[in-house]
């Protein structure tokens, strides 16, 4: 592990006298590549730090863009973070691939009828009380106070949706890392990946809703029209992109990785314009693969890991980069109240309703919900430019519990493996 | 969305150029050889760009800056690992003098005529005129040698005589760096001594990455995190390069360069990592140039005759040259200054980057001239390498069936 930390802290050196070369020019040109390499480099080394002392990698990788990202040491400038935003839709894309190819039909046959009931009754009941600690904290919020108070439960209600959402990314990711393989470790992904789907719908239902209050009416076939079509554009989407896979790696079959980060980078990016989920339309592609070909599911997995460990390091050492700290002093308290509010519900509804026959979901399964990352990102992305005149006030609130949860959520996800006994390695070949 | 775009449009270009029904050497066999030398790209790119049909617009191109430095940082840190000292040190003195020979030629043949009009034409500073011209010069000196290579793997041309050619055209790349670190000197700033430190520190910067990226790796035995590595570092020269206004491909050579000198195993690690994104980063460089084209500058094309055929002539009178002083120590082909026609990707580098660094319409001419005229003298090379192997003995009957791939290259 020394050697990792010395190895990064030359790289640290390196980007300190870039950043003091910059102070000598007047003009600066674009740092996004620069960005992309920094964050690489350091990415990679700091995870290997985070390993040598008994953490995910992908926390070493979230904290070594904290410290170098434009809100601390200041090494890597904002705009070159905002540049790497094409890098987020390609790791959400890469990431449920994989965890698409591992939805095979049994097994959503065995636990999807319990996993969407838990997920329902997890959802519920932290919806319930963030939308209760939010309401009721209308009169310190500035942004709600001047509301009146259909409006501000509607905002409550639309702000508390994204609260409730997890990060599948950050899971998966945790799962590739520990090679965990097991029911519990099923239960966890098909639990949060399922979650994704609930707060899509819930979210487009509470933006209807919000902008009705504010004097735009109920449009409610656009409302239904717009959710169905992500969903089931979505997965439609999906099928045809799991068609143009198998026929690739039956007729050409060379670089699969390579080919699967660029139809990955396109799905994602293409998605995002065609205002679909570009998690979805992975996960139905590598599910549609592994159900028709499980073979070929297993090489698409394996190509992933190959080509995954960049992606990855790059994807979360961005997250952490882009990470306001500054917001943390703004909306600090508020933000606190709403992530120890999130975390009691996930972890009382856990204990109250998750299924008897197996007790480690009672006892672990809460940790592995608490972490936050690219879809609430998304989501509050999403908040601040349809609501203009409060979402950036909103998304400010939202950032700063992400940050909390990024922090920490990597953390609890593998003890809540580890405390499953269902870890099978240290290091796995790739993936974060 | 433009970055999407970029790859949707290199992904279509790639399936359609890799397509043999489409692009059959026996049928379209000029079409077949701009793909395989990917300047194919180009064309399409003139075609898509801001100057032809407009699906890529100059803001897009713009904000695509960061495509350019990852390619320039790319193509300099391979070009910087191949310069094996031991080998270069193991070579007579007179290759030396035949790859200046041929190589200057060109590069006076074209940058004393050239300078003449370039002054005229701009009411520029004699400095700036003097890079441009300097740049013409610099994209003529560079030959490609992949014609003699396919010529002697299809058995048309006399291995050592392949070789010979591939050596010497390879040494002229030191030619075309060291007049761009001249033309930047002299055009970036308009002050040759502040040009000079900017140069310097562009390749303190590629010395530092090198040296990391040697160190860095040496520890590394996951191969995953080997790639991971070099991709970074390869990213991190090339955007710290461009993040700071300097050479993106002079600190890229200065990188693989230092990382030849001290990688050790690891070298061969590294070259293995980036010959697989090699390609793409390459046709992307290749399609963006395209786009840069200011195809409706009429000054431009007034110069491209004269740029091609001075480069002709000076490629020829100095193929005779090198052939001379290389009697007795290399075995050069016949007519040998035919054989250096084809120009190859860096001078396609050179410009993109002097464009990046010396904006203005002079370095933007250079830019069409070099790009258009790098189209033309592939063109040409496929009929003057035939000259060359028409003029080389009957290969033995024992040496092996070409390979179907390469057939009609040198038909």
């Amino acid at each position: 592990m020394k050697g990792s930390v010395f190895r990064l802290l030359l790289l640290m050196a390196l980007l300190a006298a870039i950043t003091q070369a910059q102070a000598v020019r007047a003009d600066a040109g674009t740092p996004v590549l620069l960005a992309a390499g920094a964050l690489l480099l350091c990415g990679l080394f700091a995870g290997k730090v985070a390993k040598g002392m008994g953490l995910p990698r992908l926390t070493g990788y979230i904290l070594v863009g904290v410290a170098v990202g434009p809100y601390a040491l200041g090494f890597i400038p904002g705009a070159g973070v905002k540049g790497l935003e094409l890098v987020k839709g390609l790791a959400v894309s890469l990431i449920a691939l994989v965890a698409g190819t591992e939805l095979h039909l049994g097994l959503i046959r065995r636990v999807g009828a319990r996993v969407a009931l838990l997920c329902a009754a997890v959802c519920g009941v932290t919806f319930a009380v963030c939308f209760g600690a939010t309401f009721a904290l209308k009169p310190v919020l500035p942004f709600l106070a001047p509301m009146t108070v259909p409006q501000a439960l509607a905002v409550s209600a639309l702000l508390s949706t994204v609260v409730v959402s997890f990060s599948p990314t950050v899971t998966i990711a945790i799962v590739q890392e520990t090679s965990a393989r097991g029911p519990f470790t099923e239960f966890l992904m098909a639990l949060v990946i399922i979650g994704d789907l609930f707060v899509m719908v819930a979210f487009g239902l509470a933006a209807g809703i919000t902008r009705a209050t504010f004097g735009n009416g109920l449009d409610l076939p656009a409302l239904v029209g717009g959710v169905g079509w992500e969903l089931f554009g979505s997965v439609g989407v999906g099928c045809l992109l799991a068609v143009a896979m198998l026929l690739y790696m039956r007729g050409v079959n060379r670089e699969l990785p390579l080919f699967l980060v660029g139809l990955s980078f396109a799905a994602a990016e293409g998605g995002a314009r065609l205002h679909l989920s570009p998690l979805l339309v992975s996960l139905a592609a590598g599910a549609l693969i592994a159900n028709l070909d499980e073979r070929e599911g297993r090489r698409i997995h394996q190509a992933i890991n190959q080509a995954g460990l960049p992606v990855f390091a790059l994807f979360f050492a961005a997250a952490g980069a882009g990470l306001k700290l500054d917001a943390l002093v703004t909306v600090g308290p508020a933000a606190l109240l709403l992530v120890v509010l999130r975390g009691l519900a996930i972890w009382a509804a856990c204990r109250r309703f998750a299924p008897a026959d197996d007790p480690r979901l009672k006892r672990y399964l809460w940790m592995g919900l608490i972490s936050q990352a690219g879809v609430t990102f998304g989501l509050a992305a999403l908040v601040s430019r349809t609501f203009p005149s409060f979402g950036p006030q909103v998304e400010v609130l939202i950032v700063a519990m992400i940050t909390a949860h990024e922090l920490v959520g990597p953390v609890l996800t593998r003890r809540a493996l580890m405390g499953s006994g269902e870890i099978r390695a240290e290091e796995a070949g790739g993936g974060a | 969305m433009q970055a999407l775009l970029v790859f949707l449009i290199v992904a279509a270009l790639s399936l359609l150029a890799s397509s043999r029904s489409l692009l059959d050497p026996a049928r379209f066999p000029a079409l077949a050889q701009l793909a395989a030398s990917g300047l194919l790209f180009l064309i399409f790119g003139v075609l898509l760009g801001p100057s032809g049909l407009g699906v890529l617009t100059a803001r897009n191109l713009d904000s695509l800056r960061p495509l350019i430095a990852l390619g320039l940082g790319t193509g300099g840190v391979l070009l910087g690992l191949n310069l094996e000292p031991r080998l270069l040190r193991l070579l007579p003195r007179p290759v030396y003098a035949a790859a200046l020979a041929h190589a200057g030629t060109a590069f006076l043949f074209v940058a004393l005529p050239l300078l003449v009009p370039l002054m005229l034409s701009s009411g520029l500073r004699p400095l700036m005129a003097v890079s441009a011209a300097a740049l013409l010069g610099a994209a003529a000196s560079l030959s490609s040698g992949h014609f003699a290579v396919l010529g002697y793997r299809n058995g048309r041309l006399e291995r050592a005589r392949g070789l010979g050619v591939a050596l010497l055209t390879m040494m002229d790349d030191a030619v075309g760096l060291g007049v761009l670190a001249l033309g930047l000197v002299l055009g970036a700033t308009g002050n040759a001594a502040q040009g000079l430190g900017l140069l310097g520190l562009a390749l303190l910067l590629g010395v530092a990455c090198g040296a990391l990226l040697a160190f860095l790796t040496r520890s590394l035995k996951d191969p995953a995190e080997q790639t991971t590595v070099t991709l970074g570092m390869v990213a991190l020269v090339g955007g710290a390069a461009a993040y700071l206004r300097l050479s993106a491909l002079l600190a890229g050579v200065a990188c693989g360069a230092t990382l030849a000198l001290m990688g050790g195993r690891t070298v061969e690690r590294v070259a293995r990592a980036l010959a697989r994104v090699e390609r793409p980063t390459y046709l992307v460089l290749v399609f963006m140039v395209g786009c840069s084209i200011h195809a409706r500058d009429l000054s431009a094309w007034a110069l491209l005759p004269a740029f091609v055929g001075l480069r002709f002539l000076g490629k020829v009178l100095g193929g005779r040259v090198a052939q001379r002083l290389t009697q007795g120590v290399l075995d050069l082909p016949p007519r040998f200054g035919y054989a250096l026609i084809s120009q190859g990707g860096l001078a396609l580098c050179l410009v993109a980057e002097y464009v990046l660094l010396v904006p203005g319409s002079m370095s933007q001419r250079v830019l069409d001239v070099v790009a258009v005229g790098a189209v033309v003298n592939e063109m040409l090379a496929h009929g003057a390498f035939r000259q060359v192997l028409a003029a080389e003995p009957p290969p033995p009957p024992t040496q092996a069936e070409p390979p179907a791939g390469d057939a009609g290259v040198a038909a």
